[in-house]
């Protein structure tokens, strides 16, 4: 990431309603041609973010640059950046050829140009030849698709999405999610994609903050937030986490010092399984078992108190087998290194 | 546990109910007969017998209708002081839906994008209430308002301005010695009595304006006049050619208005109540009521050349 | 709007192409237990219950002694008074000269039976046979009465007496433009009347300014008369902001618009004098129109008996004096001058008994002039719509 330049800086800002703070403090650097997804539950603060970015709100203090441009006081119309919504907000009384023209009316674009970068567009989202279709003509995938050409064929050096594929049904939005990624690498841009779906934003992302009650909780990589949680907000938001505190924490490493444990880490062994010089151990009896198919969750009680949720492939296991387990003494064990010092509370 | 009590017989209201249940056509024909009696008889019939009536004609010496196929009616509906008439009507219909449409668009969009709840609660009351008290006690209220002791006199006088409102009052066809005795005062109680009939289509139509759309536009890079011109206009035209529908219509057929407020001159309404009332003009008068008519079903068809109707 | 012609009819009848009904056929020879309800449709004022003023009313008694609800519908012009009985659901209607011809040629009334009023024989006998309610339609050489005559007064010239300290002599002062003795120009200052029969107050103007015309009834007027009548209507437009309708509106124009002098009916002049405005009435030199009101009973009317019942109650004294003291009118009754409380006994004299023979009774003016000049008047019909388009500015 080094030598990178900023599009987006983010210096304090923050956005009041009344007594309500929707965005606190927030201090954020968005690379340019970056995928930076704004993650969190709703009601965190990220789609409040976004519309800070794009001009739709002001905020109540602090600072937002545009590549090294202060925004504070301009318009929407005079920001660099771009928007597809949520609702994809077409114009329902233009053609789709009309609408993805919108931007370049406004900026005078020749008729020919216009039109040729009409096309262009409509063929990069794999809408060729749909110009002169009304928006309720179009399912909600081709709309999503509209939205996005709109939005991209001024060439903005920021493309702003706020939950863009939540209103497509799961194969849909999967392979959406395939091709924003695509498009994304394609053309070069920065995307700030705000998504309170954890798997969304770690299959696409480059980069994704965590947001939570108006703050930020952690910015880094997929890989580093999943793996390294900050906080126990993170590490129960992203992904599921087993989160230990006080007495058993003293008990397991020694240091009462909150810790996260993914389920998948923790190995679910026979009562009498040695325990190696790195792992630590607990063991416990099988409260409940649930079949995932392609994995299977316990929910492990154990003998010093306390519940540990651990996750285990089914290699070689029939769904027989592991409901049976039900009430079975185990030890779990995993590696020291596994568990991640954790701040504040888990969420929930 | 013994039996299941056995169900109870149908009674007969239930099993009226499942008759026209399962026949769903008669239900709809016995739905629908009443409205469409309604429409065919008392609507489309008074509309053809007035179209009837207005080709016949009245013999100037016996004052008899004759019942005979004619034109002359019509030859006499275009003499100058006639066409002065409706030209008069038409003017002021259409000045009074161009006024009221100026004044009422921003209030139903500050009521429809910027009013808290409670603010608009309160709008909302405001624009109702006067729908709720007599047409005709608010028509002679003007008149005392409008009156040249009245209060808007008075309150210009006080003001100072007094020689602002003689110069207004002194325009040639339109001024009087009094609002109320002027075209002027039955033009602003033409817009104040219909104001409402154009502020709630044209906030409907608002209101069904998603917030996305504008910013969407701003986004786009619009500044705001554009959205208005290009984004909100478009989308709430339907409900401004709703309103002024409204506004036109009533006011091309309104008589009580310029019978109390204005200067004597006739508008069409009091024509055709005239006619038909002194000793039974009804050809004339019937011939006067295809004019507004006429009017209306022009200016719909130029509504729709515009594309006021293809946002529904 | 009716082209009415006494010959004409009788012509058409002779033809028989068309057939005029007139109910004389149904004349009631006596008169049976009443209805319950009569409904009226009269003048603003000419009927009351004690509602504006308790010591003015001469409803209340009747419908306790015959069981006969009242009610009553007013209109302001005649026209609307034509209107409404076409609609056919009233019994009775006070209708002025300019209506009753209208509504007797129309079919709209019928005549009555004089027998069956036992006051008949008290009228005025100026107007037991007037000719405004006294026809011979079906042309069998008797004639018919087509009502009971109500009251009579003149249209006279209200003015405000701060404006005028004297009385003006003449319709001038509404006629033609001109310095007002307070120093301002007439000019939106006075009003006229709506009604197209208003065109012969301006007719009975030329006739005294302009002997040359020759009128000679302003009720029918030849073509160049009629013409010369709307030219000085025109001008009379420029003065008059807005012509009066109603009664109620024009009694507030004085008030609150600075409305000073109109042609008027003596219950405003009664009315804003009891208020205490500075108002006072007077007839000019050229003479005054007026008014010779009958009370007509409808060809079809539901209630007939209660309708005969009021036909006699309103030939009271006691109810044409009350009626003459309320309205500023005078008595179809002469009985009714002396001993009345309210009228006392100068207001016969005061409201122009005397002045009889010098009102022309508004009338609906035919194409048949009634005099050697032959069917060359213009009609009511044009009346009409040439006072609309004077109105109207042209």
């Amino acid at each position: 990431m080094a030598a990178k330049s900023v599009a987006v800086k983010l210096i304090d800002v923050c956005r009041y309603f009344g007594d309500v703070k929707a965005v606190d403090r927030l201090n954020l650097e968005i690379y340019d041609g970056e995928f930076f997804s704004l993650l969190g539950p709703s009601g965190s603060g990220k789609t409040t973010c976004l519309r800070l970015i794009a001009g739709f709100e002001q905020a109540t203090s602090g600072s937002i640059q545009l590549h090294g441009q202060e925004v504070a006081g301009v318009p929407p119309y005079e920001r660099d950046v771009n928007t597809v919504f949520q609702d994809y907000a077409l114009f329902p009384h233009m053609t789709v050829g009309q609408n993805v023209a919108y931007g370049l009316m406004i900026k005078n674009v020749p008729k020919a140009e216009r039109e040729q970068r009409v096309a262009e567009m409509l063929d990069l989202v794999r809408l060729p030849g749909m110009q002169n279709r009304k928006p309720n003509q179009l399912s909600g995938g081709q709309r999503q698709r509209v939205a996005l050409a709109r939005a991209l064929v001024n060439h903005p050096r920021v493309l702003l999405l706020d939950e863009p594929l939540g209103a497509l049904d799961l194969k849909l939005r999967q392979q959406m999610q395939i091709e924003l990624k695509a498009i994304q690498q394609k053309i070069g841009i920065t995307f700030i994609f705000v998504t309170h779906d954890q798997e969304e934003a770690l299959t696409m992302s480059d980069r994704l903050a965590v947001f939570n009650h108006g703050r930020i909780e952690q910015v880094g990589t997929p890989a580093e937030v999943y793996e390294r949680p900050q906080t126990g907000f993170v590490a129960g938001f992203v992904g599921t986490s087993n989160l230990i505190s006080g007495a058993l924490a003293q008990q397991l490493t020694g240091s009462a010092q909150t810790f996260s444990v993914r389920p998948e880490k923790i190995r679910m062994a026979a009562p009498d399984t040695s325990i190696g010089a790195q792992q630590c151990s607990a063991a416990g009896s099988i409260r409940d078992v649930i079949y995932l198919g392609m994995h299977t969750r316990y929910l492990v009680q154990l003998d010093a108190g306390g519940d540990l949720t651990v996750v285990q492939q089914n290699l070689e296991t029939t769904s027989m087998d592991v409901l049976s387990a039900r009430g079975n003494r185990v030890l779990l064990l995993w590696d020291k290194s596994h568990n991640r010092p954790v701040s504040g509370e888990a969420e929930g | 546990m013994s039996s299941m009590p056995a169900a109870p017989p149908p009674t007969l209201l239930r099993r009226i109910s499942t008759f026209f249940f399962t026949r769903p056509n008669l239900s709809l024909g016995l739905t629908l007969a009443l409205p469409v009696l309604w429409l065919g008889i008392f609507y489309l019939g008074a509309l053809a017998t007035l179209l009837i009536q207005s080709f016949f004609r009245l013999d100037g010496f016996t004052g008899r209708i004759i019942r005979q196929f004619g034109l002359q009616t019509y030859q006499e509906l275009l003499l100058p002081s006639n066409l002065d008439i409706i030209w008069r009507t038409t003017i002021m219909a259409a000045a009074v839906t161009v006024t009221c449409a100026l004044i009422a668009f921003p209030l139903a969009y500050y009521v429809a994008r910027y009013a808290p709840y409670r603010v608009k609660a309160i709008l909302y009351l405001a624009v109702l209430v006067p729908l709720w008290s007599s047409y005709l006690v608010r028509v002679y209220t003007w008149k005392i308002i409008l009156a040249q002791e009245g209060i808007i006199s008075w309150v210009v006088n006080t003001l100072g301005l007094g020689g602002l409102l003689d110069a207004v009052l002194g325009i040639e066809g339109i001024g009087g010695p009094s609002l109320s005795f002027s075209l002027i005062g039955t033009f602003l109680v033409f817009v104040y009595i219909w104001l409402p009939y154009m502020i709630l289509p044209i906030n409907a139509a608002l209101e069904r304006v998603p917030k996305s759309l504008v910013e969407a536009s701003a986004d786009l890079g619009a500044p705001p006049g554009y959205t208005f011109r290009h984004v909100i206009l478009p989308l709430a035209f339907p409900g401004v050619v709703a309103g002024s529908i409204f506004t036109f219509s009533l006011t091309l057929g309104d008589y009580i208005i310029p019978g109390v407020i204005g200067n004597s001159s006739f508008f069409i309404g009091q024509v055709v109540f005239a006619q038909q009332g002194t000793a039974g003009n009804i050809p004339l008068a019937a011939a006067f009521t295809v004019v507004p008519m006429l009017i209306m079903g022009v200016y719909l068809m130029v509504a729709k050349r515009m594309g006021a109707f293809d946002a529904l | 709007m009716k082209k009415l012609s006494f010959l004409m009819i009788v012509f058409v009848l002779l033809l028989g192409m068309v057939s005029v009904t007139v109910a004389q056929d149904g004349m009631m020879t006596e008169i049976g237990p009443g209805e319950g309800q009569v409904d009226i449709v009269a003048w603003p004022g000419y009927i009351e219950r004690g509602e504006t003023d308790a010591n003015f009313d001469w409803v209340t008694s009747f419908e306790a002694e015959t069981g006969c609800a009242v009610n009553v519908k007013t209109a302001a012009t005649s026209d609307e008074m034509v209107a409404l009985m076409n609609e056919g659901l009233f019994d009775l209607v006070t209708a002025s000269g300019d209506a009753s011809l209208r509504l007797i040629y129309g079919g709209r009334v019928q005549a009555i039976n004089p027998d069956l009023i036992p006051s008949w024989s008290t009228v005025d006998e100026r107007l037991q046979s007037a000719p405004w309610h006294t026809v011979d339609v079906d042309g069998d050489g008797t004639v018919e009465h087509y009502g009971t005559p109500y009251q009579w007064g003149p249209n006279v010239l209200m003015y405000n007496t701060e404006v005028f300290p004297e009385a003006p002599t003449s319709w001038s002062v509404v006629f033609e433009e001109q310095t007002l003795p307070d120093g301002e120009s007439n000019v939106g200052r006075v009003q006229a009347y709506d009604g197209p029969i208003h065109i012969a107050d301006a007719a009975q103007y030329l006739m005294y300014h302009n002997p040359d015309l020759g009128i000679t009834d302003p009720y029918s007027l030849d073509r160049d008369q009629f013409n010369a009548a709307l030219d000085l209507l025109r001008q009379q437009r420029n003065l008059v902001a807005r012509y009066w309708h109603d009664a109620f509106v024009q009694i507030n124009d004085f008030k609150t618009e600075g409305i000073v002098a109109s042609g008027s009916w003596p219950f405003q002049v009664n009315l804003l004098k009891a208020e205490g405005q500075p108002i006072a009435s007077t007839v000019p030199v050229e003479g005054a129109t007026g008014w010779a009101d009958t009370t007509m009973m409808h060809v079809n009317a539901p209630h007939p008996n209660c309708a005969y019942m009021w036909l006699e109650h309103s030939l009271s004294p006691k109810v044409q004096g009350d009626l003459a003291a309320w309205f500023g009118s005078v008595p179809a009754v002469p009985a009714a001058c002396t001993g009345n409380e309210l009228l006392t006994d100068e207001g016969c004299a005061t409201n122009g008994f005397e002045d009889f023979e010098k009102i022309r009774f508004w009338r609906t003016p035919t194409a048949e002039c009634g005099d050697d000049r032959g069917a060359v008047c213009v009609p009511y019909y044009e009346w009409v719509t040439s006072y609309i388009a004077v109105i109207g500015g042209r």
